[in-house]
């Protein structure tokens, strides 16, 4: 077999148009893909600043952005990159999209733009599954589901923005719905380019035991290992019947300890949510609780006695605790919201995101507002998705002037309440499992021995 | 029931373990508590049926794994085949040492075994006092040998029962031997037993019922002895079918709550399951143990498994009573000498083994006031 | 296959310091026990008078994760390769040590650590029987779920290695669903926790990545579990449904409405035939082996007697006597199958073996007739055991609905009976191992999944292909929302039997991948579906390469398995 040609940069422009059409190469900067709104209440942090200044990632010398139609296209680019020691970034909604500016004489970039990958290629209703290009948003996705009375799952709006390839490449354990998980637990098979130009297809089944499920690498890592151009997903028949109800709880304890019961009994929500009393004043209303008490919200769905049945279950549990029934309107505001037909006033959105373990749900909470006490501040907190292993909780950090904390200030009282939420037990978001950093050093360094997918080459070359 | 004695049937039991995928390991005590493959049940049948069949030859080490057994049925309660892998085993024991090829820890058994049975028939008329002797009687006890080498309270404390019960006509059986003769079949001696069978056979004869307190020997003085033409004129009885025939009713005393544990001889060879529960729920409270009745876990004091693979033997009765420490400790009750002594032995702390006559006896309180019998006496 | 060159005095050496004397042999004797699990490819070859010839070197028993490090360490040095044994019941010779080396028997590392049921995890280690372990959860009012029908001689590490599921995965999952964390120790002898929330940390899910390794990463130490409660209530019923197609659709609407039984088991009308139908109006089959008493077993409270004068302990036969050889094949055969069956076995009895391996030789002929005939005789359909069960009210409402939607697509209800029947007998299959074997034939069994839209196809491939070769049947088992799995069983005469086995193999992986199903729902890949790894994973064989050279550099770990290279890697 002949080895590669390598390109040179100069010529690097014009064998990218080539693969993909002058038109789809360019050194502009990356135009902002419209994040639809109600996606904007639930993207945290960094990426949250940069959306509100309407400001798109920067491209820097030496790059260029590229949309490539295909996986054939996007495997070519990639090839191409390896010929002339480019870097390939994917770019996926852009919330996340490396924005860096590349360092002077750095290495050529490529920002790969996958926005025109964004068909689903089949739609199997007999199977419940469905086979979509790795551009293609989570909303534009529901948005050919639905008429076929089909969806991908009651996932919050915050997921909506992002393409799936976003959301498999990027570990969120926020964009998640309590029955269907994060669209990752949605994979039954990934397509991918590897840093040498090859196409792989994971196999795809409902189950297997032909080895380690290598999707697995794939997902979560940020696109280091892979380029994810395709997925297979599972997808669900929208529910016969929904329900909602929501409670007031004498305290975020009891509120906890009412989901568990719940849980326990195996009520399977299609969402849940649980407010911290002055969060849920911020959220729902003054009139909807006091500030020591809790709400909490579940929506039920699925064969119409089984989605009563759950509801029933949880109103049982909320009632042991000590929960009283709010409203109708309660609920269904909350839902307007999730279901993101509604925006939520409350424009910021939560500065910290973290993994408390079960059991110690309380706990963490507690620590973090004790910590954003000690800074002078407030922590308001709600809890989501509930599993055996734990819950996911997000902080809003509040000023005694009743103002949300900004700037310098916010990431100062966000520091303090990482180190106290690690020390009660949490897992902070984006964190990597200790002890395995060389096992995944060494796994990017056999599949992509020349940095194709490390721009900042943060690793020794092979 | 199939009969599991004749050659065709063990041919079939052997072959059926060969290709099963080991569906009773987990009820083995030795493979559980060694974690050893070798001496998993299917292991050991398969090391037999080779060695029968001479794809194997036989020698100490390629018969080690049939050692690793207690006999104590537990595989047998799994195997919808019916196989009996302990008595099975046995019988590959005494192929073994008829060919030379037996445990090394087993050499010098049968000299062993003599002096034991001298020592300890001594022993027997040391401590106990002279009166207790008789040639013959209606009642005899035959304490088994482990009793009078590792438990003389507990033979005291059994004689004083019977005294408090009304049974104080009971004798001890006098004779030179004390041992049943199980351990010879342990050894693979089976000529030695039979030997050994007929001497017993004619020291029990004036006795019209005997009393035993090893749970081997009521199989073996049972069963085993009629199987080798050695038939017992003497009723033999459990000394829990004994006490159970004796009328006495509880004391005023606050009752106690202790575990039982079912010795597998009785519970999976005799069928003795009712009667100890019945006597000790007189006097106390009885809770049960995970794994009790027919599914009882074996003490690890039987096979001669002490002697051919201690550590094991140990393991077996620390495994057996984690359950009761995980519980905060206790007593546990069982009616047997050789399961009093392994437990008793690997006890952790907190937990107290008493042999049933033990237990019966301070359960009745010291005053004697209590107890007294209410039948004939 | 070549055994590694190993001085057995270093191999001693080393690792006589980690685990001590007594927890470390070499002896011919202890090792004979390691060269093999129940891959039927083995047992033709022990049929046929040869015994496992791939033994290792040396088996260490080790009591902790530092003692399993360090012996991988030792192991590394050495060049010698590492092969974790569990129960030694897997199926596809995962076990076997192709180049010899160090078997690290799991077993002396049994304990279940804890049980927390509030926050309902369990920690416990890879070496416990899954019996032993699921009863110990049971005493604290809980289960795993997971009952493979080796859960009398499997191990939770055995599990983990190779994704095994129960039978009451539709409810439950399958482990790799109830995981939560793991502890092992990679190839590079590093002691590893991949534990907590997977989803919170970035990255690989790397406990994904280890479960169904098979040996070949890491060695599994223990595990986190996810425990559920005891389910409060437990409903099982029998149906009968016209066909496997109607029975498949059938299935298909209960999981897409959202409903989660715990069992759901349809039986091809060949299954349903040989296992559920009364043959001359006795008995309802799938009974235990070879058991020619049909009575209910007595209690055990009394150990069988011996005639007088009989001796006191059995007899050891001669050398050359098999047990049962004298009998028919095919009518053992079928009296193991159907225990209802005396009238027909008689008559088998009588024929010639010569006849019946004629007959038995021609398996598409027999495989032809069958399904037909079994439609004829039986004139009902396939036979479906549905069971529900969980937290009582929610269970309720539930099985109303699996069972509505059942009669809705046309089964009909045929009661309790059939489902306490299979729950009752449900280990029993495995005790038929021996007595086929005894019969002259083997028998193995084949499980596929894919999603529904490819099941039929599936189903009739992978049928087609066997049928070639062997008498095959088939159920419908381990449903999802989006497909389900597959399991054929098929038996054939042990003589001359492993080409015919390869061959059958061979036809039923390639069919199985032609359609787009999976080669191995829960038994795993081992040495047998080695060769059918590159048409499973094709491309993404170099994601699994990859982690291979980054988990185990020197390729010690488990070599030949996974279809990956029965080589050690060739150093730097």
């Amino acid at each position: 077999m002949n080895a590669p040609v390598p390109v040179a940069i100069e010529d690097l422009r014009a064998a990218l148009e080539a693969v993909v059409g002058q038109s789809h190469v360019s050194r502009r900067s990356l135009p902002p893909r419209k994040v639809p709104s109600q996606a904007r209440n639930q993207i945290t942090g960094d990426d949250a600043v940069r959306l509100r200044r309407g400001e798109p990632p920067a491209i820097g010398a030496a790059a260029w952005l590229v949309q490539p139609g295909s996986a054939t296209e996007v495997a070519e680019i990639v090839a191409l990159a390896g010929r002339a020691g480019a870097a390939v970034i994917p770019v996926g909604s852009g919330a996340r999209a490396a924005g860096r500016d590349a360092p002077a004489g750095g290495r050529p970039r490529l920002y790969v733009d996958s926005r025109r990958m964004s068909h689903v290629l089949h739609l199997d209703e007999t199977s419940l599954v469905v086979h979509v290009q790795a551009g293609l948003t989570a909303l534009a996705l529901e948005r050919i589901l639905v008429p076929r009375g089909l969806t991908l799952g009651d996932f919050p709006p915050s997921t909506l923005g992002s393409t799936i390839g976003g959301l498999l490449a990027v570990r969120t354990p926020g964009k998640s719905s309590a029955r269907h998980g994060t669209v990752e637990d949605a994979v039954l098979g990934l397509s991918a380019v590897l840093a040498d130009g090859r196409t792989i297809h994971t196999r795809v089944a409902p189950r297997r035991a032909s080895g380690p499920d290598l999707a697995r690498a794939l997902l979560g890592s940020e696109g280091r290992l892979g380029f994810i151009t395709a997925a297979v997903l599972r997808i669900h028949r929208r529910p016969e019947a929904r329900f909602l109800a929501a409670f007031a709880l004498p305290s975020l304890e009891d509120a906890l300890a009412a989901v568990r019961l719940a849980l326990r009994e195996e009520a399977a929500p299609a969402a849940l949510r649980v407010f911290e009393g002055a969060d849920a004043r911020a959220h729902l209303g003054e009139s909807v609780c006091d500030e020591e008490q809790a709400v909490l919200l579940v929506a039920t769905a699925g064969a119409t006695d089984l989605a009563a049945c759950d509801r029933d279950l949880v109103a049982s549990a909320a009632t042991a605790m000590g929960g009283a029934v709010l409203d109708d309107a309660v609920a269904e505001k909350w839902w307007r919201r999730r279901t993101g037909q509604e925006r939520d006033p409350q424009a910021p959105p939560p500065a910290l995101q973290v993994t408390a373990p079960a059991g110690r749900e309380a706990t963490v909470a507690r620590a973090v507002a004790a910590a954003a006490e000690r800074l002078g501040a407030r922590a308001r907190v709600h809890v989501s998705r509930f599993e055996a292993d734990g819950a996911v909780e997000f902080f809003t950090f509040v000023e005694p002037d009743g103002e949300v904390a900004a700037g310098e200030r916010s990431a100062a009282i966000r520091a303090a309440a990482e180190q106290a939420a690690e020390q009660a037990g949490a897992i902070l978001l984006g964190s990597s499992p200790p002890g395995l950093e060389p096992y995944e050093r060494q796994l990017e360094r056999l599949l992509d021995p020349h940095g194709v997918f490390d721009p900042e080459l943060t690793r020794e070359p092979a | 029931m199939s009969d599991v004695f004749s050659a065709a049937a063990v041919a079939r039991q052997l072959d059926d373990c060969t290709y099963c995928p080991k569906l009773c390991r987990f009820a083995c005590p030795v493979a559980e508590a060694s974690g050893h493959e070798p001496y998993t049940t299917q292991a050991k049948m398969d090391r037999l049926n080779q060695l029968r069949r001479g794809t194997v030859a036989w020698s100490a080490e390629t018969t080690e794994p049939l050692y690793a057994c207690t006999g104590c049925r537990q595989c047998t309660t799994q195997c919808l085949h019916g196989n009996e892998p302990g008595l099975v085993l046995l019988a590959g024991r005494a192929a073994a040492t008829a060919r030379g090829a037996g445990h090394p820890a087993l050499m010098g058994y049968p000299e062993r075994f003599r002096n034991r049975e001298q020592r300890l028939a001594d022993l027997a008329r040391e401590h106990v006092a002279p009166e207790r002797f008789e040639d013959s009687a209606p009642v005899g006890f035959w304490p088994g040998c482990d009793a009078i080498d590792k438990g003389l309270d507990d033979v005291d404390a059994a004689l004083d029962l019977f005294d408090r019960l009304g049974a104080g006509d009971v004798r001890m059986v006098s004779t030179g031997q004390t041992c049943g003769g199980y351990p010879l079949l342990a050894a693979g001696l089976l000529d030695m037993f039979r030997w050994h069978a007929s001497r017993v056979a004619t020291a029990l004869r004036p006795y019209g019922t005997v009393v035993v307190n090893c749970s081997a020997c009521v199989y073996t003085l049972r069963v085993q002895y009629r199987a080798e033409g050695v038939p017992l004129s003497s009723e033999i009885l459990s000394l829990a079918e004994f006490l159970a025939r004796l009328e006495f009713t509880a004391t005023d005393q606050p009752r106690r709550s202790v575990y039982y544990h079912d010795p597998c001889y009785l519970a999976r060879y005799s069928g003795v399951i009712d009667q100890p529960r019945e006597v000790l729920s007189r006097v106390v409270d009885v809770v049960e143990l995970s794994g009790s009745r027919t599914d009882t876990e074996c003490c690890g004091g039987a096979g001669l498994l002490p002697k051919t693979m201690p550590e094991v033997a140990d393991s077996m009765a620390r495994r057996r009573l984690r359950e009761v420490a995980g519980r905060g400790g206790g007593t546990v009750v069982t009616s047997c000498a050789t399961c009093a002594f392994m437990l008793r032995r690997n006890a952790p702390s907190g937990v107290t083994v008493l042999d049933l006559p033990a237990a019966v006896g301070a359960a009745l309180g010291d005053t004697g006031a209590a107890g007294r019998r209410s039948g004939p006496g | 296959m070549q055994r590694v060159a190993l001085d057995p005095d270093r191999l001693r050496r080393e690792l006589l310091p980690i685990v001590g004397e007594r927890r470390l042999s070499m002896r011919a004797s202890d090792l004979a026990s390691y060269g093999r699990d129940m891959w039927p490819r083995l047992l033709i070859g022990i049929a046929a008078g040869r015994l496992p010839a791939d033994l290792p070197h040396v088996v260490v028993w080790p009591e902790t994760e530092r003692e399993v490090a360090a012996v991988v360490r030792a192991a590394r040095a050495l060049g010698a390769p590492i092969v974790p044994y569990g129960g030694g019941s897997g199926v596809c010779g995962g076990t076997v040590p192709v180049l010899g080396g160090v078997t690290i028997d799991l077993k002396r590392m049994a304990e279940i650590r804890s049980v927390d049921r509030d926050s309902l995890l369990c920690d416990v280690e890879a070496g416990a029987n899954g019996e032993r372990f699921e009863r110990e959860l049971n005493r604290r009012g809980t289960t795993l779920g997971h009952f493979p029908s080796s859960i009398y001689c499997s191990t939770v590490g055995g599990w983990l290695a190779c994704r095994a599921a129960g039978q009451m995965s539709t409810k439950y999952g399958k482990i790799e669903d109830r995981v939560a964390g793991l502890t092992a120790v990679t190839g590079r002898g590093d002691i590893i926790h991949t534990d907590g929330p997977a989803r919170a940390l970035r990255g690989p899910d790397w406990t994904q990545l280890l479960v169904g390794s098979e040996g070949t990463l890491a060695v599994i130490t223990s595990a986190r579990l996810r425990v559920s409660p005891i389910p409060e209530l437990r409903i099982l019923r029998g149906f009968e449904i016209e066909s496997v197609a109607h029975g498949v659709e059938a299935i298909r609407r209960v999981m897409h409405r959202g409903l989660r039984p715990a069992v759901v088991r349809l039986y091809d009308e060949v299954d349903t035939f040989i296992n559920h139908v009364p043959l001359f109006g006795r008995g309802r089959g799938g009974g235990a082996a070879g058991d020619d008493k049909g009575e209910e077993r007595d209690p055990l409270e009394r150990a069988p007697e011996p005639a007088a004068g009989g001796g006191a302990l059995p007899e050891i036969p001669p050398k050359g006597d098999r047990g049962g050889a004298s009998e028919g094949l095919f009518g053992r055969a079928l009296s193991l199958l159907s225990p209802g069956a005396e009238p027909a076995r008689r008559l088998a009895g009588r024929l010639r073996s010569g006849a019946i391996n004629a007959v038995l030789s021609r398996p598409r002929l027999v495989n032809g007739l069958a399904g037909p005939l079994a439609e004829k005789v039986s004139r009902r359909g396939c036979r479906l055991i549905i069971g529900v069960e969980g937290a009582r009210i929610r269970t309720e409402v539930e099985a109303r609905l699996v069972m509505g939607e059942l009669e809705r697509a046309g089964a009909t209800d045929l009661g309790e009976e059939p489902g306490r029947h299979w729950l009752e007998h449900r280990y029993d299959v495995s005790y038929k191992m021996s007595p086929v074997f005894r019969s002259g034939l083997f028998v193995d069994t084949m499980e596929v999944a894919a999603t529904w839209e490819r099941l039929m196809d599936l189903y009739r491939a992978v049928r087609q292909a066997i049928s070639e070769h062997a008498v095959v049947m088939a159920h419908f088992s381990h449903a999802y929302p989006e497909g389900c799995s597959i399991y054929f069983t098929f038996f054939a005469p042990v003589v001359g039997a492993e080409k015919t086995y390869d061959a059958i193999w061979q036809a039923g992986m390639a069919a199985a991948s032609r359609v787009g199903g999976t080669i191995s729902h829960h038994h795993g890949v081992g040495l047998l579906k080695g060769p059918a790894m590159l048409g499973e994973h094709r491309e993404a064989m170099a994601i699994l390469r990859a982690l291979k050279a980054s988990f185990d550099p020197d390729g010690i770990m488990n070599p030949g398995k996974l279809g990956l290279p029965a080589a050690l890697a060739r150093r730097a």
